[in-house]
């Protein structure tokens, strides 16, 4: 570590966008959703900004020390969406008409279509404008209030590490860039924009995975994300198009004005383009069977994994799957649209496999940031049978039971969005300071050769003591993820396993699947969430290294403490306020309910089955899964450490449970099939080897014989043929002369005889 | 009165004249002097013609025509020149390196 020093006064530049913003809240005339297209104008202008001068002021000490290599040109071009975006909240929140407002920024496209008869119609627009209703107050503020906190990080994290020096503009550009798609997905007011941004997304997470493009295994897991994904963006596309053609519009507000149910629209079709939608949200969010990527997405530099592969980018897939389900549902007591049960079924198996799944891959990963990797992939399978069952709930006419799965989907895409960006930080700062031990004891033998992963768990143990505030940090995020009841998660987890069982209960025998698997994988998640932290923080010292690990990294801590109390208390918070029924749309203002209801309403509600469905959750949860993990990783940290209040009761109650040991376990077949991540990916590379390689191969044959082969026909015959023609040139004056007065001889006799 | 007829019929003959003397001469002066014969002949159909129609305008044409002439002549000259000093020669069956 070169310095600890307060560096707090390079965040001067901070106080123009605060002076700009509270300039707009006070000039007479300009209303908060005007301002909205700040949020994505400020990251597009600062990417240029930073590219060029990192460019031009590679290497100069001022641009390194005081600007952060651009570091603080992105904090403060990511401070104005955040800034805008609480104002848009604040503006909206309490207003009871505060739903669905659309700004028609400017057209975009105008154009005319052909119509069968070929005639052309009166013409149509494509737009920008601004979608704001509660999902879209929710998820700005999570990118923003992320981007913002995750960029602040960055600076330390990125700054700090030799290896990036002089390359962290390429970072802090691609970044904002990213903020930028992120900010316009959420915003757009059509399924247009909401694939353009999407796809920027994809091409930053692209080249931010690639980051250290120099080692091979991040550019093959680069290629790798991309590609995967755009397995699923291809089926996006097909859908939109089809939904295009059902509707002759991709505006939100002309879609969902229109709702199916009037039996104006084909169901079937309507069935087909949301399910090649689902597809895309698939790739997007790392679901079965397009999960490949996002463990190996880990490669990148660990904010990347924290911002984009937690906290923002993977749930745009939720986000388009949220945006389906107004076609299921316009109020109280309709009867749904034929043939979207089997969608709902569909989403709410797809999410239960992948829950169940990549939890049990967790079990075994030694990698800190590949556990959490894997617990992404399980909590957002979690929201993906949330939004299933709501969309089931919805269309068959459980209003009531749909707007819990909706709203309860939807907060724990906060609550998730918020404890795992907050974890991989802590995850990074781990890595970092870890990193930084080992570089610090083996600088003096200079051992070279010597390998070292500051990622393995493995070489950890007993860091409570060295890094109280990310342990206190990672504690609380573990909490939130497993549900812990009160923390954070907790609050949404259960509503989307009671409702996912209800819909079950409401005789639908196939939704029994996704709600056992849902049920099986809260167990699950406080195994590998308990088993993280005991390995990382609790028990003795695996590895010399952990001795000399201190936590005195710039920059790192504040994001933490920020997200742990988000994390520790939004939960409660939201939920007394009755943010699940916001967020279905159920009512349009936050407003303040009384904690005995609320706390009645979350552990014993009315229904006795689903009160047995809860208690099973927080028993196989909070109890289980922690107890068993301490029985394997726990125990007391050795007699000269000591670590804050905060955390020492659960690294001494680590201890008490007992020793198991799982050597035979983790030697067995199953363990390995986990290790080796079910074969899935060694079956897709079988797969392409068998099907897409030879199929290139062909093509490379087809190129290179045929296409190439005519090009070169025609070319060695045209060198032939003016071979011959060039003979004419003789290159003796007489000789053009001649030729010049018989050509003129020609002409004129051509016009004369012509004239006549 | 001179028939403005005879005056392009004059301009035919040295127009011929000068065709022939550029087809048929190597030295490159001789083919120069030809080419500004049939320039000169051109000229002589301008005034014909401005003669027959009374229009002051072919006038002018001669006029700058002999100007351009003058000019055409000076880089004639020069691009001759420097032919000499490279090849030695202004014999046009040397000048053929635009050959094939």
């Amino acid at each position: 570590m070169v310095n600890s020093t307060n560096e707090y006064n390079l965040l001067a530049p901070l106080l123009f966008p605060i002076a700009l913003i509270l300039g707009l809240i006070i000039a007479p005339g300009i209303n908060s959703s005007d301002a909205s297209i700040l949020i994505v104008l400020s990251p597009l202008v600062a990417f240029p900004i930073i590219l060029i001068s990192g460019q031009i002021y590679n290497g100069n000490d001022k641009w390194k020390n005081n600007l952060k290599e651009g570091g603080i040109i992105a904090v403060s071009a990511l401070l104005i969406p955040l800034l805008v975006s609480i104002w848009i909240i604040g503006d909206n929140i309490s207003h009871t008409d505060g739903h669905s407002i659309i700004t028609w920024l400017s057209d975009w496209i105008e154009f005319q279509v052909l119509e069968e008869n070929y005639v052309l119609d009166q013409g149509r627009t494509l737009g920008i404008g601004v979608w704001i209703d509660s999902i879209t107050l929710m998820l700005i503020f999570v990118a923003s209030f992320l981007c913002f906190l995750i960029c602040w990080f960055s600076m330390g994290y990125m700054n700090t590490d030799p290896i990036n020096e002089n390359r962290n503009h390429r970072f802090y550009a691609e970044f904002v860039l990213f903020a930028m798609g992120m900010f316009g997905m959420v915003l757009a007011d059509n399924f247009l924009w909401l694939f353009i941004f999407w796809e920027i997304m994809g091409l930053c997470s692209y080249l931010l995975i690639g980051f250290y493009f120099w080692k091979e295994s991040a550019a093959k897991a680069a290629k790798k994300a991309f590609l995967t994904t755009r397995v699923g963006d291809v089926f996006l596309m097909i859908g939109l198009f089809i939904l295009y053609d059902i509707y002759d519009s991709l505006e939100f507000s002309v879609i969902f004005d229109d709702p199916s149910l009037q039996g104006t629209v084909d169901s079937t079709k309507l069935f087909w383009a949301l399910l090649l939608m689902f597809v895309g949200a698939v790739g997007k969010s790392a679901q079965f069977p397009l999960h490949v990527w996002l463990p190996d997405a880990m490669e990148g530099p660990t904010p990347v994994s924290a911002l984009i592969h937690a906290a923002t980018m993977v749930n745009a897939g939720l986000y388009l799957v949220a945006r389906m389900v107004p076609f299921v549902v316009t109020g109280d007591g309709y009867n749904g649209v034929e043939g979207l049960d089997d969608l709902g079924l569909i989403i709410a198996w797809i999410g239960g496999i992948t829950a169940f799944m990549a939890a049990s891959i967790a079990f075994v990963q030694n990698d800190i940031k590949k556990v959490l990797a894997y617990s992404t992939m399980s909590q957002l399978a979690y929201i993906f049978t949330g939004l299933g069952a709501a969309i089931w709930l919805y269309n068959n006419n459980h209003y009531y039971a749909g707007t819990i799965a909706f709203g309860a989907s939807m907060f724990h895409l906060f609550n998730h969005a918020m404890a795992k960006g907050m974890l991989f930080m802590a995850s990074g700062s781990v890595i970092h300071e870890v990193h930084h031990a080992h570089d610090h004891i083996h600088h003096e033998n200079e051992d070279s050769d010597h390998h070292f992963d500051p990622q393995d768990m493995r070489n950890m143990g007993g860091l409570a003591s060295k890094l109280p505030i990310t342990a206190t940090a990672m504690m609380i995020g573990s909490m939130s993820i497993i549900g812990i009841p009160l923390i954070g998660g907790f609050w949404s987890k259960e509503g989307i396993i009671a409702e996912t069982w209800a819909s079950f209960f409401y005789s639908e025998p196939i939704m029994l699947g996704p709600a056992i698997l849902v049920l099986l994988t809260a167990g699950m998640t406080g195994f590998y969430m308990s088993r993280m932290w005991f390995m990382t923080f609790a028990g003795a010292p695996k590895s010399e290294v952990v001795n000399h690990v201190k936590e005195n990294t710039p920059w790192i801590k504040e994001p933490l403490v920020i997200l742990t109390l988000i994390s520790a208390f939004s939960g409660i918070l939201l939920s007394l306020f009755g943010v699940v029924d916001y967020l279905a749309g159920k009512s349009d203002h936050l407003s303040y309910k009384e904690i005995i209801y609320t706390l009645e309403h979350a552990f014993i509600p009315e229904d006795g089955k689903l009160m047995i469905i809860g208690w099973t959750t927080m028993f196989l949860s909070s109890i289980i899964g922690p107890i068993y993990a301490s029985r394997v990783h726990g125990g007391p940290l050795n007699d000269d450490q000591k670590s804050n209040f905060l955390i020492s009761w659960l690294v001494n109650l680590s201890g008490k449970f007992g020793k198991q040991d799982v050597s035979d376990l983790s030697k067995s077949s199953l363990a390995n099939a986990l290790q080796e991540r079910l074969y899935i990916d060694d079956f897709y590379d079988w797969l392409i080897s068998k099907t897409v390689i030879p199929f290139s191969h062909f093509s490379a044959w087809f190129d290179k014989n045929i296409i190439d082969g005519i090009i070169k026909q025609i070319e060695s015959r045209s060198i032939l043929s003016s071979l011959q023609i060039r003979k004419i040139t003789t290159g003796k004056a007489r000789d053009y002369i001649l030729m010049t007065a018989v050509g003129m001889l020609s002409i004129f006799i051509l016009a004369w005889g012509a004239s006549r | 009165m001179i028939e403005p007829s005879w005056i392009a019929g004059l301009g035919v003959i040295l127009f011929g004249i000068g065709l022939l003397g550029a087809f048929l001469h190597k030295n490159a002066i001789v083919v120069l002097m030809c080419i500004e014969l049939m320039l000169n002949a051109a000229n002589l159909n301008f005034v014909s013609a401005a003669m027959h129609y009374g229009d002051v305008s072919g006038w002018v044409f001669t006029a700058i025509a002999i100007a351009i002439a003058a000019a055409e002549v000076a880089i004639g000259l020069a691009i001759l020149l420097s032919m000499y000093s490279t090849q030695e020669t202004i014999s046009l069956e040397a000048a053929d390196i635009l050959k094939n």
